[in-house]
């Protein structure tokens, strides 16, 4: 599956990691025939890897039955890998203050490559609430989040991402689409804020603003999700978010992605909402 | 003949890729970088097969180079490896495996504890089926200063709040002297929290007609704060004489634990998870 870039130096680990996304992604637990069928595997190699992943606190059985579900290692590594932005503890009491400011939930997204990814966030105290997950990946042409950090980039990179979609087979915004997402990031750059209403939530509104270094160049961005969301709120969370900013500008370095020295295009990630054809 | 050697090989793909697995398995910390020198050192494992595990890593984007080109660290494609339909593990989850090594270990009751306010809370354990045992109650509390987790759930207070709590259990003290069971000698209290924050944990003798001994180790978070605390004890005649030597292995345990509690804040109520 993952293919001719990346070529197998250990057949069988190969394997044992298409089963382990495989249980990644499915929202049942996973028995060794339902793999073997999706993966063409034989069963015994399923069952193989199953075994070697359960030994290794990769999957766990699902109450003593024959079938797996995610294990604790790969949540502990997802937590590793979320701890390396320096941003993600810097942010947090920041996000605290948008979210007692306004109630709703608040996250914060980074840049990497051309996806986002929630690597931090914050409840606030509202009964009802849009519930997020901390690892979630998006493209950033997708995204509110991912906008927010598009409208920050030099143009030439915006080329670079749709030529990287072509690439990948990712699919591409159609032309409207696109033009529309091109108004937004437009308008992000007059007025440092992108909004939209949230679908299957009716008057749910959703509100992005980008992150930037001392360049100007966007590196994550803060959404707020949320029920009712009070316009008047704008200036005062675009305050909070200034004072994030001037604490990156001080120590530019510090902030910068733990994945920065990897080339955008090497970055190719798949999961249940990206959906990549790699 | 054939088959036979087609089995033999499959089983040392499995153990080259349960290799591969606990190499990636040492990223799961807040150490971000590694070596192939320290993960031979850390995995017991020879630097060759620890470069062939890192090199299978880094050609699937588990592992990555660092900006030096000269160490490792995690890769980005982790993030694949996330479910969003099931919760992500709690803190007992975390610690399960570890209150089973500890007891398997020492053969000892151990139990995992909360702090509760001023008190302290069993929430998970296992009891010894030896004689002469603690017992441990899921759910039940005890005051902090009656016991060696306690102690150690107090050590790490900020001084003014443990004199609070001082203060607190005199008054409960002055209204119903049954209160605790365990009177508080504020005195010999501070004498052992000082000896704690030395040496980072907990003992305790209790006297009775079976005296018992118990140690404590603290359970750490990302922002060094305490998650809880694993405890362990049984009767000293039996306990007391291993304990000396079984202490490393037990720090050894706690800190395996602890590099996977260290990726979480313990007072992360209103935060997002994976």
């Amino acid at each position: 599956m993952k293919p001719a870039k990346r070529a197998a130096i250990n057949s069988s680990a190969v394997h044992v990691f298409d089963v382990l996304r495989t249980v990644s992604n499915d929202a049942k637990p996973a028995g060794v025939s339902d793999i073997s069928r999706r993966l063409s595997l034989t069963g015994s190699s399923v069952f193989r890897a199953l075994t070697t992943l359960e030994a290794t606190g990769y999957v766990s059985r699902y109450r003593n039955l024959p079938q797996f579900e995610l294990g604790t290692m790969p949540y502990l590594l997802n937590r590793a890998l979320l701890n390396r932005f320096e941003l993600n503890a810097a942010s947090r009491p920041y996000l605290g203050d948008m979210a007692q400011e306004t109630g709703e939930t608040v996250s914060l997204n980074a840049r990497l490559g051309w996806y986002s990814v929630r690597i931090c966030g914050i409840y606030g105290s509202r009964d009802i609430y849009h519930r997020d997950r901390l690892g979630e990946l998006a493209p950033l042409h997708e995204s509110l989040a991912g906008l927010a950090i598009l409208a920050f980039l030099p143009e030439a990179d915006h080329l670079k991402m749709l030529e990287f979609l072509d690439e990948t087979g990712v699919k591409k915004p159609s032309p409207a689409a696109w033009t529309q997402s091109k108004d937004k990031i437009a308008e992000a750059r007059k007025t440092s804020i992108l909004t939209e209403e949230l679908p299957m939530s009716p008057g749910f509104s959703a509100v992005a603003m980008p992150v930037r270094d001392h360049t100007g160049t966007a590196i994550a961005s803060i959404t707020i999700n949320g029920p009712v969301f009070p316009s008047d709120k704008i200036p005062k969370l675009l305050s909070i978010r200034d004072q994030l900013e001037a604490l990156i500008a001080k120590s530019p370095k510090r902030f910068v992605s733990p994945f920065a020295h990897i080339p955008a295009n090497k970055i190719r990630l798949q999961n249940n909402k990206t959906k990549l054809a790699l | 003949m054939e088959k036979t050697v087609t089995s033999i090989e499959n089983r040392e793909q499995n153990k080259a890729t349960a290799r591969i697995l606990t190499v990636l398995s040492s990223f799961a910390s807040n150490i971000g970088e590694f070596g192939i020198s320290e993960l031979s050192q850390h995995l017991g494992m020879t630097k060759n097969m620890v470069f062939r595990a890192i090199k299978t890593l880094v050609e699937q984007d588990y592992v990555v180079r660092d900006p030096s080109g000269q160490r490792y660290q995690l890769g980005f494609r982790v993030l694949e490896l996330q479910n969003t339909f099931s919760p992500e593990p709690t803190f007992r989850t975390l610690c399960a495996p570890y209150i089973q090594q500890i007891h398997e270990l020492t053969g000892e009751t151990v139990s995992l504890n909360i702090r509760a306010l001023d008190y302290m809370v069993f929430i998970d354990g296992i009891e010894t089926r030896k004689p002469g045992v603690w017992r441990l109650q899921i759910g039940a509390l005890r005051a902090l200063h009656a016991n060696a987790s306690g102690h150690l759930l107090l050590a790490f207070l900020e001084d003014e709040a443990i004199e609070g709590y001082i203060a607190r259990q005199a008054a409960l003290a002055a209204v119903n002297p049954r209160s605790s069971e365990i009177p508080l000698d504020r005195d010999a209290l501070w004498e052992d929290i000082r000896l704690i924050r030395t040496r980072k944990y907990a003992t305790a003798l209790r006297q009775s007609s079976l005296p018992m001994l118990s140690a404590a180790f603290p359970i750490w978070d990302a922002e060094n704060n305490l998650h809880g605390v694993m405890s362990v004890g049984g009767p000293n005649e039996r306990f007391g004489p291993q304990f000396p030597a079984l202490l490393d292995k037990l720090l050894a345990i706690m800190d395996s634990l602890c590099h996977r509690t260290r990726l979480y804040a313990a007072n992360a109520g209103s935060e997002i998870t994976l």
